[in-house]
């Protein structure tokens, strides 16, 4: 089973539910899918973590070969490529892997090599795996490294947790593709309020069984509007509380703390009952 | 020696660019013929990486020196290969940073 | 003109808020929003007349069914997997990268690179200027987008003697494309492990672009520890720490009832007032 969370916005608790959810739930997985800000393994704090690269294809260029036609930078549609010097340069950041390069060059002066994009780290907390990409700094495209967490922690037959990216972009969409079920989590505020909207729109998109988390709760009811306007399960709401921030800023894992961990828990068993 | 400066509009009495990139045109000079000649940046629409080829694109017309508000991380990079100097600019106006430039009053960017 | 940018890195530290009240203090008569994947400045200001335009930021392929001979080299060609068979053969609008090597493939000339509409651009004419946009869902890089956004702001623009842009979170293409030509930024930070990391990569990326940099800290009472944490890091750096604002629920509660708190005679509004007088002077200076 897989359940993506995920929120418009970075800040409104999405890591905090990720982690919790995963840490009470058995056999589960934990998948860190926001590679260009991964913050889950402030939480999970694991020793000897595995890592793995993520490779992708990128161009070199036979210069033997090259006659500098400069067919292929004039191809590329990420701009990875350019004449500089009486040499073609290959900028790996800007390459997206679309192979045209290769395929344009009249002088068959173009191969492919590996190239390391980001890493995927990985180990055990407890009960719970713990998967996490992170993207190369200057890197244009997580999605790659997106693709194999995904493929990875499938593969394990377990309850997977996905952190996703904030906004709505492409790696959001990648991330949501193959969850059973979505949760949202939102802040009680105008900007919540628009940025829920949002993350509303692409899972109904996706066609998925959503919930709704409230977090940092004061007592205004627009985001428990709109909700009951869209016909939406609010699966709970998580009032302000100082102490609970405090803990999670500083990296603590809230639901160890008897007092948190029903909170927890009970969205877990609302969340398992609503996929089945 | 020649000079290149990303500019909103053609010719030496237009306001310099912010976005090197995405520049409307560049201005190029040459200090001895003391001629400039305007060129559109053919790449400024481009989904990304325009910086590299505007980078290209000065490289590829010998340019020496490049004046600019700022470049990003990666034009810097290409036009380090190109061995472009790269100087920032003080004044919204082409024809003023270009004799300031010749006056030594412009600073290095990097 | 002076441009001042707003980053955070992190998301949700408090950004808008902080433009919003800048904007108001200030009577700055141009401002933007360069947040285009999650624009938030609009719910709070805006005044005069909306005009809105789409925005084509790339192209993607499109197939024309009574060309195509069903070969399938185009799906075989396809690095992304996002060209299916179905009876027919389509492009999967949302996985569609625009690298047009489908469209170089196909034997028939049944495939065309087309316009994309990605998005939306909106500026709001009146005593003052407002630019912003917003990207469709899935449309990944928005660089392009905020120079679009930085531009309509200045096309629309009078001699105005500030600007003041509420930037994109994270470190990558939009920002440095809302870093180009500010003269200065302030970063604002929260006090958690993840704010901290996020801020020192934006400090990183903003030192490239050789600008003036200033530091605030939102919520610093969330967490004192790491609000000293963070001072202690600016403090060898050449970059002004210009003050800290306490955590106050009434920010929300006004926020939501569209009023503007800094008006209202708050701590955190004394604290947001001092910040803005000192980013001003260093911006000025």
């Amino acid at each position: 089973m897989n359940i993506a969370i995920l929120s418009g916005k970075g800040g409104t608790g999405k890591t905090l539910l990720s982690v919790n959810l995963s840490y009470l739930a058995e056999n589960s997985v934990y998948v860190d899918c926001d590679v260009e800000e991964p913050n889950g393994l402030l939480y999970y704090k694991i020793d000897n973590l595995e890592q793995e690269s993520v490779l992708t294809k990128i161009p070199v260029i036979n210069n033997d070969l090259c006659d500098g036609c400069r067919i292929c930078s004039d191809f590329c549609k990420f701009n990875a490529l350019a004449f500089i010097k009486g040499k073609i340069k290959v900028y790996n950041d800007l390459c997206h892997s679309c192979g045209g390069c290769k395929l344009v060059c009249p002088q068959k002066a173009i191969t492919e090599i590996d190239n390391a994009i980001g890493v995927i780290k990985s180990g055990q907390y407890e009960d719970t795996f713990v998967l996490s990409g992170e993207l190369k700094v200057g890197e244009e495209s997580g999605v790659p490294i997106i693709n194999r967490l995904l493929e990875e922690s499938s593969k394990l037959n377990k309850t997977v947790f996905i952190d996703s990216p904030p906004g709505n972009g492409c790696t959001v969409m990648e991330s949501i593709s193959n969850a059973d079920y979505c949760i949202l989590v939102a802040e009680p505020s105008i900007f919540g309020l628009h940025n829920l909207n949002m993350v509303y729109n692409l899972a109904t998109v996706f066609k998925k069984k959503i919930g709704l988390v409230i977090n940092k709760t004061t007592g205004d009811p627009i985001i428990n509007n709109y909700a009951k306007e869209k016909g939406l399960k609010i699966l709970t709401e998580i009032p302000m509380d100082f102490e609970l921030g405090k803990l999670n800023s500083e990296g603590e894992i809230v639901s160890k703390i008897p007092k948190y961990k029903e909170l927890f828990f009970n969205i877990l068993e609302t969340v398992f009952k609503e996929v089945n | 020696m020649i000079i290149a400066l990303p500019t909103k509009t053609s010719g030496e009495k237009s306001f310099i660019s912010d976005h090197f990139g995405r520049t409307n045109y560049f201005y190029i000079y040459n200090t001895e013929t003391k001629l400039g000649e305007a060129y559109i940046n053919a790449n400024k629409d481009g989904q990304g990486g325009v910086g590299v080829k505007s980078s290209e694109f000065i490289i590829n017309k010998n340019v020496e020196v490049l004046i600019t508000p700022s470049v990003g991380e990666k034009s810097l990079r290409v036009l380090n290969e190109g061995e472009v100097k790269i100087y920032k600019s003080i004044e919204k106006i082409v024809k003023v940073n270009i004799e300031s430039f010749l006056n030594g009053e412009l600073k290095e960017l990097f | 003109m002076k441009q001042l940018l707003i980053l955070s890195g992190k998301g949700g530290t408090g950004k808008t808020t902080i433009a919003s009240s800048f904007i108001e203090l200030s009577k700055a008569r141009a401002f933007a929003d360069c947040d285009v994947e999650a624009p938030n400045l609009h719910l709070l200001k805006h005044e005069g007349t909306k005009i809105s335009k789409p925005y084509f930021g790339m192209k993607k392929a499109i197939i024309d069914q009574e060309k195509c001979i069903q070969c399938g080299l185009c799906k075989e060609s396809c690095n992304f997997n996002s060209i299916s068979f179905d009876g027919t053969y389509t492009i999967d609008e949302f996985g569609c990268e625009g690298c047009s090597v489908c469209e170089f493939v196909c034997p028939v000339n049944a495939i065309k690179m087309v316009d994309n509409e990605n998005g939306e651009m909106t500026v709001y004419k009146g005593n003052s200027v407002f630019s912003t946009a917003e990207l469709k869902m899935g449309s990944g890089n928005s660089g392009k987008l905020v120079i679009a956004v930085k531009n309509q702001l200045e096309e629309n623009l009078t001699n105005q003697e500030l600007t003041i842009i509420d930037g994109s979170p994270g470190i990558g293409c939009p920002v440095i494309a809302s870093l180009s030509g500010v003269d200065m930024v302030l970063i604002v930070a929260e006090p958690s492990l993840s704010g901290i990391s996020d801020m020192e990569r934006i400090i990183k990326t903003a030192r490239i672009f050789q600008v003036k940099i200033a530091v605030c800290v939102n919520k610093f009472d969330t967490n004192i520890a790491l609000t000293r944490k963070i001072e202690n890091y600016i403090l060898p750096l050449d970059i002004d720490y210009v003050g800290k604002i306490p955590y106050d629920k009434l920010v929300t509660e006004f926020t939501n009832r569209g009023k503007m708190f800094v008006d209202e005679d708050l701590e955190v509004s004394k604290a947001v007032k001092s910040i803005y007088k000192q980013t001003i002077k260093i911006l000025n200076s």
